[in-house]
């Protein structure tokens, strides 16, 4: 049996952002967490993939408890077994910290034979952590991807750059990240595995369970430091019309007309 | 023929940035990258080097701009298996030749295949990587680098601890810029013994159907957001797009919306535009955005909310319902 794992993450509900003052890093105890919008087509591709062929998907998220609820949304959406990975040691992280985390984790559940995440979070924007732990793992990594087919004994992997689609031929174990743009539909969660998974509880991982090196952890861990945070400043510049909408529209075609946009 | 180096006798200590190559020609973003750092690497006294990885010397389409490019040094590794873009051997390539250079610094476009390769070579490495920079400068001999954070109208200035620096540089940010004096060419070759295989087989390849939007180059862009309400609105912008000749634009959340494809988005992670005129509607211009159309010509700003960051910035703000002042304005132009 094939077994996969999905990595998903908890991001902040956008406008709960809470930034901490002293590390600049985000404050994610205090804010509410929603899955990664981009970690769902992840997701669909481990239940499309469950469906086909014979395998085991396995969801894992490195976070504070609070992505619990995020874990088990992934497991009423078809995964077969939840981790969390949490540790007060992985605060502030970054994507070299947090790929060293998963592969640790990851490495644990050998033999696996793919790892989906999603391209980006929508936080930090980075899309970093899907080759950077392929590479910490020395295995081969493939981004944007679209879909994936198994032939024989081998991977058929769709990805997607500037210039077009390839498709490649690749032998398992591989991570992929999954294009944001891959599917259509994207199945919504079981009622039954809501109800069933309202009893069940994820598998906790730490540090020590992981047997990881404290000083590649959390911020003192991460090669790339924020040593400023400032706020745009924003300069008045122009002049701010109020007034019924058909004056505006008269306002907003006399400048298209000066700058030639429009001529009549 | 230019000069041949061995791998082993690379001058070190330099800024290397990637030069992406597709079907021999050298993406454009890999020569806009070469403007910062050029700065960059005059103030702390180093060498810029443009490093290549290409199939065969013949088939480079645009190497006349190669040799106008601010690089002082362009290196060429050539072996057939370099052909297409195999995220496992490109890693392998660029890491070999990081072991034996000891860069300063290693920067990479922000496409999608400098998004895959510089990930895995920061990891291979364990060194940081940035990612979505779009200012650099040098402080206290260090490069710091600037990039916007999620949500709110923040930028974070970061360092890297580790060697060499490793950043993405966003796309469209930096005018290309040519230099005086043409660019040092060498062909690094690699020990005997070096293996060119890939774990990754390219089978087959299906060049992209779509036409790329114009909108990084256009003259005018009409952008919405959220403030449009819904798709069926958001569309009516690119009915007034055809009337003024325009591209469409849109902001993050109404792209995570599906309201328009990603291609379309303007900011941090997507284009960056610098059109004469800019048109936001319904937009209330977080930073995500801002940073990818504030150096437009004329901005103007339709929006309910007097206090919104667009407001402000626009060369032009009309407070009202940006739903209805499109809908008039469509009106208006189609008498």
């Amino acid at each position: 049996m094939e077994k996969i794992i999905v990595c998903i993450k908890g991001v902040p509900k956008p406008g709960s952002i809470k930034v901490d003052p002293e590390t600049h890093t985000l404050k994610r105890e205090s804010m509410e967490l929603i899955l990664n919008p981009n970690d769902r087509p992840a997701l669909e591709l481990s239940a499309r993939l469950k469906e086909t062929y014979d395998a085991e998907v396995i969801v894992i998220s490195m976070g504070p408890p609070n992505v619990v609820p995020l874990l088990k949304y992934a497991y009423a959406s078809g995964a077969d077994q939840m981790i969390l990975l949490s540790d007060r040691a992985f605060a502030g992280s970054d994507t070299l910290a947090t790929s060293y985390v998963l592969a640790k984790a990851i490495k644990k559940l050998s033999p696996f034979s793919l790892v989906l995440m999603g391209l980006k979070s929508i936080d930090g924007e980075t899309a970093q952590v899907p080759p950077e732990t392929a590479a910490l793992l020395g295995i081969p990594s493939l981004t944007n991807v679209k879909n994936i087919l198994k032939e024989k004994n081998k991977w058929i992997v769709i990805r997607e750059n500037e210039y077009g689609e390839e498709e490649v031929e690749v032998e398992a174990p591989l991570i992929v990240s999954v294009s944001p743009v891959a599917f259509d539909y994207i199945r919504p969660p079981s009622l039954k595995r809501l109800i069933e998974v309202k009893n069940k509880e994820p598998l906790i991982w730490t540090a020590s369970d992981l047997n990881l090196d404290p000083q590649k952890l959390g911020l003192s861990g991460s090669p790339t430091q924020v040593v400023e945070v400032y706020e745009r400043k924003i300069e008045m510049k122009g002049n701010i019309l109020e007034g019924e909408p058909q004056e505006l529209v008269e306002k907003l075609i006399e400048v298209l007309k000066e700058k030639t946009l429009i001529k009549h | 023929m230019f000069e041949k180096i061995k791998l082993e006798n690379l001058p070190k200590e330099n800024i290397l940035t990637f030069g992406e190559f597709y079907k021999g020609k050298l993406h454009n973003s890999s020569l806009e990258i070469l403007s910062p750092l050029k700065n960059i690497a005059k103030s702390l006294n180093k060498k810029l080097i443009l490093v290549c990885l290409i199939d065969s010397f013949k088939n480079i389409k645009n190497l006349k701009e190669i040799k106008k490019s601010l690089a002082d040094e362009v290196w060429f590794v050539i072996n057939s298996e370099l052909k297409d873009f195999k995220d496992d051997l490109y890693t392998e390539v660029l890491t070999q030749i990081i072991k034996s250079s000891q860069p300063y610094g290693f920067f990479f476009p922000a496409t999608k295949i400098g998004m895959s390769l510089a990930p895995r070579i920061a990891g291979a490495l364990k060194v940081g990587l940035c990612a979505h920079v779009n200012y650099l400068e040098v402080k206290d001999n260090q490069i710091v680098m600037s990039r916007p954070t999620y949500g709110e109208n923040i930028i974070a200035k970061l360092v890297s601890k580790s060697s060499p620096v490793m950043a993405t540089i966003s796309l469209g940010v930096f005018n290309i810029k040519y230099g005086k004096e043409e660019p040092l060419m060498k062909e690094i070759i690699f020990p005997e013994n070096f293996s060119w295989s890939s774990k990754l087989k390219i089978r087959n390849f299906i060049p992209s159907k779509k036409k790329p939007t114009k909108l990084s180059t256009a003259k005018i862009v009409v952008s919405g957001g959220r403030g449009l309400k819904n798709k069926e609105t958001f569309q009516k912008l690119f009915e007034l797009a055809e009337i003024l000749g325009a591209e469409v634009g849109a902001t993050r959340p109404v792209c995570y919306e599906g309201w328009v494809e990603e291609e379309r988005m303007i900011g941090v992670s997507g284009v960056t535009v610098k059109p004469k005129v800019y048109i936001g509607f319904g937009i209330s211009g977080a930073l995500q955005h801002t940073v990818g159309m504030e150096n437009s010509e004329f901005i103007v700003a339709i929006n309910i909310d007097k206090e919104a960051p667009l407001v402000k910035m626009a060369n032009l703000a009309l407070i009202g319902d940006a739903r209805k002042i499109l809908e008039l304005l469509l009106k208006r132009l189609k008498s």
